[in-house]
């Protein structure tokens, strides 16, 4: 097939390249009858499998869409949620109760949905040169939210109209006992193995992701490609989504999530490589089942017979042990590391044919190196240092300050909450919940300025803090932990988390934001393994401190100082862990803008090379920053149990959106190379106070009052990410302002930079 | 320039690499006086960066001697070369883009006062790098990215003599420079040599060398196929060289 190797370093053996899909299917097969031996009567009969291709249907869907944006050098994180959006539209545009439409309208209408936002993705990514996957992050969201939003959580169902319907025989079992889905699986793989393997749009997508600048000199569009790209990958998840209503009659607002992890993980282990350029479209559909065998392996229940005593009389009660259901993406996000990991190390490096040659006493084979394992070349790098001018205008000059936008923003902000609600907002109350909120979030976007400033991403710290919180919480009450070593084993194990994130990404090269999702799945994974059907609440007195406010701690040692007085109001709002995060704030504040680490941060993410070269040992450098972002959600984590006294599996949650945002909208760079700790802060503040605006209770004027649901928030949340990287790329990095006025006032003729007056 | 009383601040005798099948340098020698410009010229793949990267550490000779005054060396690494004053000015200057001159001057060894950097000294030092090199910039506080590329590579050479090095190897450093560019970037060069630096040149453009250089090396498929100095030839003939490369056994005149 095609190869985009350099002629200097050949493609393994045609045959290891063909094994590939063979492999996969032996070890298809083997973890079958390992089900199979493990639970006989799920895995035992022809249904089972016949059940395991249904449920893998529509991943391998969604796989053959994602492969090409694969090989295109893409990542597409929103496929899940486009399922579930495609769902909920289908089901509202088709239920009874709500527009009542035909099933053909509604298909199309999904189809074209599908398309819409592959469309969207595309543009953010080629046109406006967002990262792929922060532009399909934000979608992700943005997605979720809709289906919230939309369904307000609740099921829609029509089994009744669905009744004889002939759209929902796409969800029945057909030819030869198969269900229908199969056959459309059948189909869309062949389409997708053709399209990319034998036709020019294939060939022009592994050009694009091989070598993206070779492509664009031949005269391949590559926007189109890779714009292509995110619409098939669309096109299939609103394919997928459709399958799924087929077949369930019905609707959640949990549909598709997770399924990202699912789909990615299939393409990679069906042979694709991160790097781009590489895939098959067969490959990622036998990946896909693989993926969901392995899923269900997982889900899958061991027969075990426990003794319990009732009333003094021992009995042996036949139970199943189990994984509880939040734990099974922590193993799919290792799966998914592995096997991302699997293709530079093993295949590209030569390991297994050194290995080989090294048993027989033999030279090892010339050219595979590690070096050719390096994948740094996939950074989230996308704008060159080109000369530009330097001109002081009023705008470039206030725009250089890159915090000022932040702490303005925020101003403003909290003004326009003082005049929605000016009997509430400044209140003592308000101030302190605003505190609160704020704290968790800027406690994060400290630890990711560093991160961002290196030009990395951190996109686990929601899930470590849930994981701190979630460990601390289990220590405690399950263990019966001294809060101090709960506290500690639980930061523990978020630096442990940063670790390996560091280690991802410095000593096996992988991209941070691959590695940092991987850890994402896998700490979230463990955080509601820990706390699977527990309610995990009232910890000692001494713990709960953490999250007190600062005068309880006060009056407890009798120091309070007389009510009425400002130093009473002002230790009535601000809370012990407001006051740990300004501390933080201050030291990281002072370490990045004053000290040679801060400044080799900042050096690391504007040129690594040139970072390494000076002497500067960039490895260390992002794994101490990573590690950090870790421990400051690992903090976070703690405290968030220690305030609200108990653990809630949806901590954390969304909150790596939060500090992204944050770290952006304050000055930081998602290419890397600037970021301060002030900046952070001031955007931190920004987003808080957007999202205590959003959910303000605003009178209107005639009296009544209009609260936005919940659900709502989260798409403006996605959205503003956007805004905030959109607004980073084209204001500050690419001058848009300036070339505006450059282009409608043009004052001198092209003079070079070299002779332009300062 | 080159009587062969003085010692070498670089000699290089017999070098020999290969990668794989390939033999990329065979047997060349290589001098370089100090204080002396030596411009290094052939075609693509005529082993130029190869014989540049042996001598500063980042190859692995095959075999073969390194001199520096007058002492064998083994560099293991880039790094080690620099301690001793051979630096190496890459084609794309190995800038931070979003620091600004006097950081980047300065970069990866920023002056420390207890905890602290010491922003003052670093501008001051900055300051006073620039004007020895004689290139005058607005300010010590412009981001690299906003230069023109000539002073870019100004910023990469103030960087480098800030390590006061003995020898300076630059890597085509007026390919993608504008000739107003050039012609500053050879006055650079020009002022350093007047303060004894030694330098080579990686350069296709042939006038920059003459215009600059004292002595002329050529390089064709790893050999060293003849050595002019400046003052004894002329474009023409070392263009010969470059295509023809008939081996020679004198080298100079």
């Amino acid at each position: 097939m095609t190869r985009t190797s350099p002629p200097i370093q050949p493609r393994p053996p045609a045959d290891l390249a063909g094994g590939w899909e063979v492999g996969l299917l032996v070890f298809m097969a083997l973890l079958y009858t390992v089900g199979a031996l493990i639970n006989p009567g799920f895995f035992g009969g022809s249904d089972a499998a016949f059940a395991v291709l249904r449920d893998a249907s529509r991943f391998g869907v969604m796989a053959v869409g994602m492969t090409f944006v694969i090989v295109n050098k893409d990542l597409d994180l929103s496929v899940g949620s486009t399922l579930g959006l495609v769902a909920v539209v289908f089901s509202l545009t088709y239920a009874p109760s709500f527009a009542d439409q035909p099933a053909w309208l509604g298909a199309l209408l999904c189809l074209a949905l599908g398309l819409g936002i592959g469309l969207v993705n595309g543009l953010l990514v080629t046109k406006l040169k967002v990262p792929a996957f922060i532009a399909t992050l934000a979608m992700l969201f943005i997605g979720r939210g809709l289906v919230l939003g939309l369904t307000g959580g609740k099921n829609i169902g029509y089994a009744g109209k669905a009744e004889g319907d002939v759209f929902f025989l796409i969800g029945e079992a057909g030819l030869f006992g198969l269900n229908n889905q199969i056959l459309v699986f059948l189909v869309v793989a062949l389409v997708g193995i053709f399209l990319l393997g034998r036709t020019r749009w294939g060939f022009e997508s592994y050009a694009t992701g091989g070598n993206a600048q070779a492509a664009e000199y031949a005269g391949i569009p590559t926007d189109t490609v890779r714009l292509r790209g995110f619409m098939l990958s669309g096109f299939c998840a609103a394919l997928a989504g459709l399958m799924n209503v087929a077949q369930d009659k019905t609707v959640t607002s949990q549909y598709g999530q997770g399924a990202e992890l699912i789909v990615i993980a299939a393409v990679i282990v069906g042979g694709a490589s991160i790097l781009g350029g590489r895939g098959r479209v067969l490959g990622s559909c036998l990946g896909a089942i693989l993926v969901v065998l392995i899923d269900k392996v997982l889900r899958e229940g061991v027969p075990t017979v426990r003794s319990i005593t009732v009333g003094g009389v021992e009995m042996q009660v036949q139970a199943m042990a189990q994984l509880p259901p939040g734990a099974v993406p922590a193993f799919l996000g290792l799966i998914l590391l592995a096997a991302v990991l699997i293709e530079p190390w093993l295949i590209r490096s030569g390991l297994l044919a050194r290995l080989w040659a090294k048993l027989r006493g033999k030279p090892p084979p010339a050219g595979g190196t590690a070096e050719g394992a390096a994948i740094v070349g996939v950074q989230t790098r996308g704008s060159r240092a080109t000369a530009r001018d330097f001109s002081g205008g009023f705008f470039s000059r206030l725009l250089a300050r890159r915090e000022t936008a932040a702490v303005v923003l925020a101003i403003v902000l909290w003004g326009i909450g003082a005049i929605l609600r000016p009997d509430f907002w400044a209140s003592l109350d308000n101030s302190f919940n605003l505190l609160l909120a704020f704290t968790e979030v800027a406690l994060l976007a400290i630890g990711m300025t560093f991160v961002i400033a290196n030009g990395d991403i951190d996109l686990s710290v929601g899930a470590v803090l849930a994981m701190s919180g979630a460990t601390a919480a289990f220590l405690m009450k399950e263990m019966e932990l001294a809060p101090v070593f709960a506290v500690a084993l639980a930061f523990a194990a978020g630096t442990a988390a940063g670790v390996m994130n560091g280690v991802l990404t410095n000593r096996a090269r992988l991209p941070a934001f691959v590695a940092t999702l991987g850890m994402f799945y896998i700490a979230r994974g463990i955080g509601a393994w820990l706390v699977a059907g527990r309610q995990l609440s009232g910890f000692p007195e001494g713990f709960n401190l953490i999250g007190r406010k600062l005068i309880e701690i006060l009056d407890s040692a009798g120091i309070a100082p007389p009510p009425g007085s400002g130093a009473h109001a002002l230790a009535s709002a601000v809370s012990v862990q407001t006051l740990f995060m300004g501390l933080l704030a201050v030291a990281a504040g002072l370490i990045l803008a004053k000290t040679r680490f801060g400044y080799a941060v900042i050096a690391t993410g504007g040129n690594r090379r040139a970072a390494d070269y000076a002497g500067i040992d960039t490895a260390r450098v992002r794994f101490v920053s990573l590690v950090f972002s870790a421990m400051c959600a690992a903090a976070a984590g703690i405290i968030y149990i220690a305030y609200l006294r108990s653990f809630n599996p949806s901590a954390g949650q969304l909150r790596e959106l939060d500090a992204i945002a944050s770290v952006i909208i304050g000055g930081g760079s998602i290419f890397g190379g600037f970021g301060s700790v002030l900046g952070s802060l001031a955007g931190a503040a920004v987003i808080t106070l957007i999202r205590a605006l959003l959910s303000l209770q605003v009178l209107l004027p005639d009296g009544r009052s209009f609260i936005m649901p919940q659900h709502w928030v989260n798409v403006f949340i996605g959205g503003i990410l956007i805004l905030a990287v959109l607004a980073d790329i084209w204001l500050r990095q690419e001058h848009m302002l300036q070339r505006l006025r450059t282009r409608f006032f043009p004052k001198r003729e092209s003079v070079s930079p070299e002779e332009a007056p300062s | 320039m080159s009587e062969p009383t003085a010692t070498p601040v670089v000699e290089m005798r017999h070098i020999n690499k290969t990668f794989g099948p390939v033999k990329a340098l065979q047997n060349v020698d290589f001098r370089l006086m100090p204080g002396e410009v030596l411009g290094l010229v052939g075609d693509n793949s005529a082993g130029k960066s190869t014989l540049m990267k042996v001598m500063t550490g980042a190859y692995q000779r095959d075999s073969g001697e390194v001199r520096v005054d007058g002492q064998s060396t083994h560099f293991k690494s880039p790094q080690d070369s620099r301690d001793i004053g051979i630096e190496m000015i890459y084609q794309d200057f190995a800038l931070c883009g979003n620091m600004d001159i006097g950081q980047n001057i300065f970069l990866g060894r920023w002056p420390k006062r207890g905890l602290f950097i010491d922003r003052k000294r670093m501008y001051a030092e900055a300051e006073a790098v620039l004007k020895r090199l004689k290139v005058d910039v607005n300010s010590v506080f412009q981001k690299v990215e906003s230069l023109s590329g000539g002073r870019q590579q100004s910023v990469a050479i103030a960087r480098t003599i800030s390590f006061d090095p003995k020898v300076i190897v630059l890597d085509e450093p007026t390919a993608n420079l504008s000739a107003m560019a050039t012609e500053r970037l050879l006055e650079t060069m020009l002022e350093l040599k007047r303060q004894g630096v030694a330098q080579v040149i990686i350069s296709h453009r042939l006038n920059d060398i003459f215009e600059v250089g004292d002595r002329v090396m050529v390089l064709k498929r790893g050999e060293n196929v003849g050595e002019r100095l400046i003052k004894d030839t002329d474009e023409h003939e070392v263009l010969q060289l470059i295509v023809q490369g008939n081996m020679e056994t004198a080298p100079e005149g």
